[in-house]
């Protein structure tokens, strides 16, 4: 799951960096003149890596971003999904279906997300309520979001752009069987 | 008024009530965070009207009075330096407490509700708050704007007049004057961040201009895409120069309690000056989300955003291991709060680089991690270059009680934004009144949770900080002392 990826990665980061602080701040009340060369030794060889990393993930990831994956092949099922104070509404050829969608699972479903009066955030989550994609719904504008529903049950629209008052309440649901 | 610098008390003057001004506000906007999160906590109950009224006022808030504080640390290095005006930092001072003061009026009487960054057409469109608390915040943040912008393009003169252009960027380390001593360290830095500044504010007001436009005329349109980004750019662009400027007092101070010069080398000079172009083009990873922004941006978003994090940590941290390392420093307050406030930075530095992934973003974005990072490299980060600031300035004799202070902020600032990445973690959505209404129990549970022990944090934080102005009154020096 990205979100314990990203957070693992971060936490080792993290722990690295202050157990790094810490030997320097003990250090630092020893006095030795010529003390801070070894730091700038050691500063080459840490921005060769750093870069030589950044370059690598940068490479990795933006392989992998939303963008990329509207350049596919063509979806299974086409989705207009409008935000609005505060309210979700999904529309399949052109009929309104409400709030509430019924999909088949395995699909692969492109959502044209819009929005019809402020910026909404289009944010789906999985039956166990983990953000699984999401995209801006932004009034004059449509952005599309590929999701593949491989697992059955109930996912969750949730608004992720503060819009107004009603923000925390404006839901959607995706049955999918 | 006299505009010099030869009248050093007076230089302490203003900036001694540009920090009073901030840490006041800084205090009230905290006190309005833990409101918030004891909300979202089902401590106590707050009508959401109120609640988005309050999260307004906390960002807006924050971001205002923060980068205000930078602002006058920025002008504090530039005064060892150079002369820059008295007279334009007590204008700008007049318009930041003004326009500060207004916001408190537009959003706690008002119920200004539209977030910090004020989506458009959010303001405007079927508003739950009087029209007139909308003009009020537009004029307010102008005012504010114009502030900055008379001290910061003034820092920029009296810069350019002193070192001119090429010697305050650190360029002539590339010419002929190469063998000609540099300029310190935080003219460079107060200079790439008067410059980022005052882009940031211009595009700013640029768009503070259509949003006043559109209070006069409600039937005018403008995009909201444009909007989004000029918001972003203006709003992005201030909190992050608001953190190079207290890295700059570290650049300027650290050197005096380490016995060790900071000098402006070439990798110095060339970190700075990428630093400020990575400052300008890494707002676009606020934009990710946006699929119909051309997708080059969002690249550039992200280039931008890892990019920073070379001559941030290559540069600056090392350059503070330098002077650390084997310096045979006395850990008295300033020297503590200022590596502390390094080391924040760096944390949520970390995390919001993770963050600035677009294929983390996807499933980050708008969630607790955001407040997490940027509460991270803020809340233990710059203030804590903040209070170290302000310790140089008014000096305690109380230093035990300000270290008891730095230590219950400490504990209480990192509880608190730990609650927030625990969020993100779990995909708990931001800016929710209450977590209520979302149909996951579990969820709700996490949230509330996380949310209830983030207002304890943040109250230690509180309490930690009133320890700190404490030991100020109780160890108050004579201002001969201070003379820095």
């Amino acid at each position: 799951m990205v979100q314990s990826l990203a957070a693992l990665v971060s936490l080792v980061l993290a722990l690295i960096v202050v157990a790094v602080a810490l030997v320097v701040v003990r250090r630092a009340s020893r006095r030795d003149p010529a003390g801070y060369a070894n730091v700038y030794r050691v500063r080459r060889y840490y921005a060769i890596g750093l870069i030589g990393a950044l370059a690598v993930l940068l490479v990795l990831t933006l392989a992998r971003t939303p963008y990329a994956a509207a350049a596919a092949p063509p979806p299974d099922l086409k989705v207009e999904a409008f935000g609005w104070m505060w309210a979700w509404e999904f529309v399949v050829d052109g009929e309104s279906r409400g709030p509430r969608l019924e999909l088949p699972a395995g699909k692969l479903v492109e959502f044209a997300v819009s929005a019809r009066d402020v910026n909404h955030g289009f944010g789906i989550y999985d039956p166990q309520g983990r953000l699984v994609a999401q995209t801006q719904a932004m009034p004059g504008y449509v952005n599309p979001l590929r999701v593949r529903f491989d697992e059955p049950g109930t996912y969750h629209v949730l608004c992720l752009e503060y819009c107004g008052l009603g923000h925390a309440v404006m839901m959607g649901e995706i049955s999918v069987q | 008024m006299s505009t010099g610098t030869s009248h050093p008390g007076r230089d302490r003057r203003v900036i001694v009530v540009w920090m009073v001004t901030s840490v006041a506000l800084f205090l009230v906007m905290v006190t309005l965070g833990i409101l918030m999160r004891l909300a979202q906590g089902d401590v106590m109950a707050i009508t959401p009207q109120t609640f988005y009224a309050l999260m307004t006022m906390h960002g807006l808030g924050m971001a205002g009075t923060l980068f205000s504080a930078g602002i006058a640390m920025v002008w504090y290095v530039a005064a060892r330096h150079a002369r820059p005006s008295r007279l334009a930092m007590w204008i700008a001072w007049a318009l930041f407490l003004a326009g500060g003061l207004a916001l408190l009026a537009a959003t706690l009487i008002g119920k200004f509700a539209a977030g910090w960054y004020t989506l458009y057409p959010l303001p405007f469109l079927k508003a739950t708050w009087p029209g007139w608390s909308t003009g009020l915040t537009i004029v307010s943040l102008m005012a504010m704007g114009v502030g900055w912008l008379v001290a910061l393009l003034d820092i920029l003169r009296a810069l350019a007049v002193e070192h001119g252009i090429a010697r305050m960027f650190a360029w002539d380390r590339f010419g002929a004057g190469a063998g000609r001593e540099a300029a310190p360290a935080g003219v460079l830095i107060g200079a790439v961040c008067a410059v980022a500044g005052v882009l940031g504010t211009i595009v700013g007001a640029a768009s503070l201009m259509m949003y006043l436009f559109q209070w006069f005329a409600p039937a005018t349109q403008f995009d909201p895409l444009l909007l989004k980004n000029s918001m972003f750019m203006f709003g992005h662009t201030i909190v992050n120069v608001a953190m190079y400027c207290g890295i700059g007092v570290v650049y300027e101070l650290m050197p005096g309690f380490t016995g060790r010069p900071w000098k402006v080398t070439k990798t110095v000079a060339v970190a700075w000056n990428a630093t400020l172009a990575f400052i300008l083009f890494a707002y676009f990873h606020h934009l990710y989300m946006d699929f119909a922004q051309p997708v080059t941006l969002h690249v550039i978003g992200q280039i931008a955003s890892y990019s920073s994090a070379v001559p941030a940590t290559a540069v600056t941290v090392f350059g503070l291991g330098g002077q650390l390392h084997r310096s045979g420093l006395r850990w008295s307050f300033v020297p503590a709060a200022f590596t502390l406030g390094i080391l924040g930075w760096v944390l949520g530095g970390i995390t919001a680089v993770v963050d600035s992934t677009i294929a983390v973003n996807l499933v980050f974005h708008n969630t607790l991690w955001v407040p997490a990072h940027f509460h991270t490299y803020f809340l233990v980060g710059f203030v804590l270059l903040l209070f170290g600031f302000v310790h140089h300035l008014l000096g305690s004799r109380a230093e035990r009680l300000a270290k008891s202070g730095l230590v219950v902020m400490l504990t209480g600032g990192y509880l608190f934004v730990l609650m927030f990445f625990l969020g993100g973690l779990w995909s708990v959505p931001r800016r929710f009144a209450s977590y209520q209404a979302i149909p996951y129990p579990d969820l709700v549970a996490h949230a509330t949770r996380f949310a209830a022990w983030g207002a304890v944090g943040g109250s230690l934080f509180l309490l930690g900080a009133l320890l700190y102005a404490a030991s100020l009154v109780t160890g108050r020096q004579p201002a001969p002392d201070r003379e820095g």
